[in-house]
């Protein structure tokens, strides 16, 4: 199902969660809702719910107007980060439970849990209460839960965030191929960029209510709109220089040294070049010098963490170079990572 | 280890010696008296004497047909309040738990028993309960209901002291349950609504099984506090109802003890040990089951705090 928003703003009081978002979801894919703490992710996807209305704009399932539809009504299926499943009733009684208010008969209604049990591969525990299981497996009845009755759309609220962090990861595979087994259309809220980045066919990138980016997870990566979304993504984090341009060239810290990377913009304009761990070569014929700070071994790479104009930054070097404590190199940039974004408004210009 | 004076060793006995005085004054010797009281035959209670030992009391008890008319009362007593009492506080307790409006004057108005001298309600309820100018038989008149004569037949007696049980009970036994209704995460709620559930099933299929420990827990506390009923047939009767057909157990004690001319100790002390092993067996059972309940909430504060923790 296709999903389209159309300048959703919502409002609590006076404070504004969701501000003029727009967006459209293509039938069958999974879209992470990623941003941080408090952004309003939340808040957009109880919207889509139908568990909160927005003050403005529309929403579209296909082409039926459902802003103001009862949750009940709109065929979605809902799984909270805490899971909440009833603590009173058995795995098979959980999982049964939206098709018993359905008025499913009673017989279809165990066939069709038992095959959901199986897709997400908690079939053998079906008469068991949910206290009885781990978070993951409490994960997992609830997706059944929520895909039983077939929904148009799955929403997930944070769903890894209670578990511990080999089980993430585990739980994020079989999310992903939970979904593309059922084709089903799917929005996924989440504040860990790591686990947007691996599951999504698209993200969209929110700040303070405000979507920033809607791309490919790489893309976000590779050309991020701004500095914000470019800070957000990636580990180790982006580098940070701040710097002024002057004849159209970035000069880096209070000495003003040339970095090499041009720009089209006015002089004077105060910039951040922001640039990628692996964009950085050693290249000690260059006249962009940096003085090393320390090295150090992460998994089969190594990164140096050096001094450029006064900032610390860490770049994946040649592991052969054997760099020295206070050793002075030569680094340049390769083409790709390296960004300059306004220093105020993190508006991009490379 | 450094030794301790005589003195230091025992000084935490000094501390709790005014307390272990009292409850053994006050509560342990009365109990132990009574069952003592019990087992003597023809006890007089100012010179000490008696003229056997045994189990005649309890005999005499079991077969005395005022006990027995006590025990089917207080049995058709605790069958008709404790059940409907219960029912009215599940309901009343949902309500409030939810957002409605002029919540405050149902919190007063269901919470005004609990702050009120009973034997002064019990004088309101029985100016209400008057067949011709009290307020419940002209309301009933209204809904064309000819209400029935409360306090001046003995069918109407027991209705009103059941009334009146109910109305008392309501306060402690909606507080309990609305603290276990508190106890449920909302978020339950929201998971079914976004199914479809309507109230009615969200109420059977999801808060009553959810709040059963409370349930039966205010189940046994209101069977242990009805059992015990008498001090209600005062303000309403200035007695054991007007035909003297309203005897309840621990009525019948007092009455043995108090009423009886020459008073019948050992009679009302064989009915207060039958009493208290009643009580006793409910009270194990209200344990057994807050020792269960306590096991299966454990779970879900650990789940509720740290879904918490994961939110800061
Ligand atoms: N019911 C509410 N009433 C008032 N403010 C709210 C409510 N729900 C959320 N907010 C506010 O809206 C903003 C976005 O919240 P939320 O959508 O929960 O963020 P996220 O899920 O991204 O962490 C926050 O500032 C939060 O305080
Ligand atoms: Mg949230």
């Amino acid at each position: 199902m296709r999903i389209r928003l159309e300048n959703i703003v919502k409002r609590f009081d006076d404070n504004t969660a969701v501000n003029d978002f727009s967006a459209v979801i293509e039938s069958g894919e999974l879209v992470t809702l990623l941003g941080p703490s408090g952004c309003g992710k939340s808040t957009m996807l109880n919207m889509l719910s139908g568990i909160l209305y927005p003050t403005e704009g529309k929403i579209y399932f296909d082409d039926d107007d459902v802003t103001f539809m009862s949750s009940e009504k709109r065929g979605i299926g809902l799984v909270f980060q805490n899971y909440a499943l009833y603590p009173h009733m058995t795995v098979l009684e959980n999982i049964c439970f939206p098709l018993e208010i359905k008025k499913v008969p009673k017989a279809e209604r165990i066939e069709r849990a038992k095959k959901m049990a199986e897709l997400v591969h908690v079939e053998g525990m079906l008469n068991r209460k949910p206290g009885q299981l781990s978070g993951g497996q409490q994960q997992r009845v609830a997706i059944a839960r929520a895909l039983v009755k077939e929904p148009r759309l799955l929403l997930l609220d944070e769903p890894l965030s209670n578990l511990d962090a080999r089980l993430r990861i585990e739980m994020r595979e079989e999310i992903r191929r939970i979904q593309l087994e059922t084709g089903v259309t799917t929005i996924f809220v989440t504040h860990d960029q790591e686990e947007a980045m691996s599951i999504s066919d698209h993200i969209i990138l929110m700040k303070l209510g405000v979507l920033q980016q809607y791309d490919k997870p790489q893309a976000l990566y590779d050309q991020p709109a701004n500095c914000f979304v470019a800070d957000f993504l990636g580990n180790p984090p982006i580098n940070k220089v701040a710097g002024v341009v002057q004849d159209g060239k970035v000069l880096l810290g209070e000495d003003k040294i040339d970095s090499g990377i041009k720009v089209d913009v006015a002089d004077g304009t105060r910039v951040w070049l922001s640039f990628r761990a692996e964009s950085v070569i050693l290249d000690n014929s260059s006249s962009l010098r940096a003085k090393v700070i320390m090295t150090s071994v992460m998994g089969k790479e190594v990164i140096t963490s050096f001094d450029l104009a006064g900032k610390e930054v860490r770049g994946y070097m040649d592991a052969n170079a054997e760099l020295q404590r206070d050793q002075e190199i030569g680094i340049r940039f390769k083409n790709s990572g390296v960004f300059v974004f306004d220093y105020e408004s993190g508006e991009r210009y490379l | 280890m450094i030794k301790k004076s005589f003195f230091e060793r025992i000084k935490p006995l000094l501390y709790l010696l005014p307390f272990i005085a009292s409850v053994t004054l006050f509560t342990l010797y009365p109990i132990v008296n009574v069952i003592r009281m019990s087992f003597l035959e023809g006890y007089k209670y100012l010179s000490g004497a008696y003229t056997g030992v045994g189990l005649g009391n309890y005999q005499k008890v079991i077969n005395d047909p005022f006990f027995r008319q006590a025990l089917s009362n207080t049995f058709r007593y605790v069958l008709l309040v404790v059940p409907i009492s219960t029912a009215l506080a599940i309901v009343i307790a949902t309500m409030l738990n939810q957002k409605i409006k002029f919540q405050s004057f149902f919190q007063t108005a269901y919470f005004l028993p609990m702050v009120t001298s009973s034997l002064a309600v019990g004088l309101a309820w029985r100016f209400m309960f008057n067949d011709k100018v009290g307020i419940l038989n002209y309301v009933l008149n209204i809904f064309g209901i000819q209400g029935p004569s409360w306090l001046t037949t003995p069918a109407g007696n027991f209705i009103a002291v059941v009334v009146f049980g109910i109305w008392a009970i309501l306060p402690n036994t909606i507080i309990l349950l609305l603290s276990g209704l508190q106890n449920i995460d909302p978020l339950y709620y929201t998971a079914a609504k976004v199914d479809g559930a309507k109230t009615l099933r969200i109420f059977f299929r999801i808060t009553v099984p959810l709040l059963a420990p409370t349930i039966m827990l205010v189940i046994i506390i209101n069977t242990i506090s009805t059992f015990k009923m008498y001090h209600e047939l005062f303000p309403l009767f200035n007695g054991p109802g007007i035909a003297y057909n309203l005897f309840t157990v621990v009525y019948y004690i007092y009455y043995e003890f108090r009423v009886m001319s020459p008073p019948k100790y050992g009679y009302a002390a064989a009915a207060a040990v039958m009493l208290l092993i009643t009580v006793f067996i409910f009270t194990m059972l209200q344990r057994a089951v807050q020792a269960w309940s306590r096991k299966e909430r454990g779970e879900d504060v650990k789940k509720v705090k740290r879904h918490r923790d994961q939110n800061k």
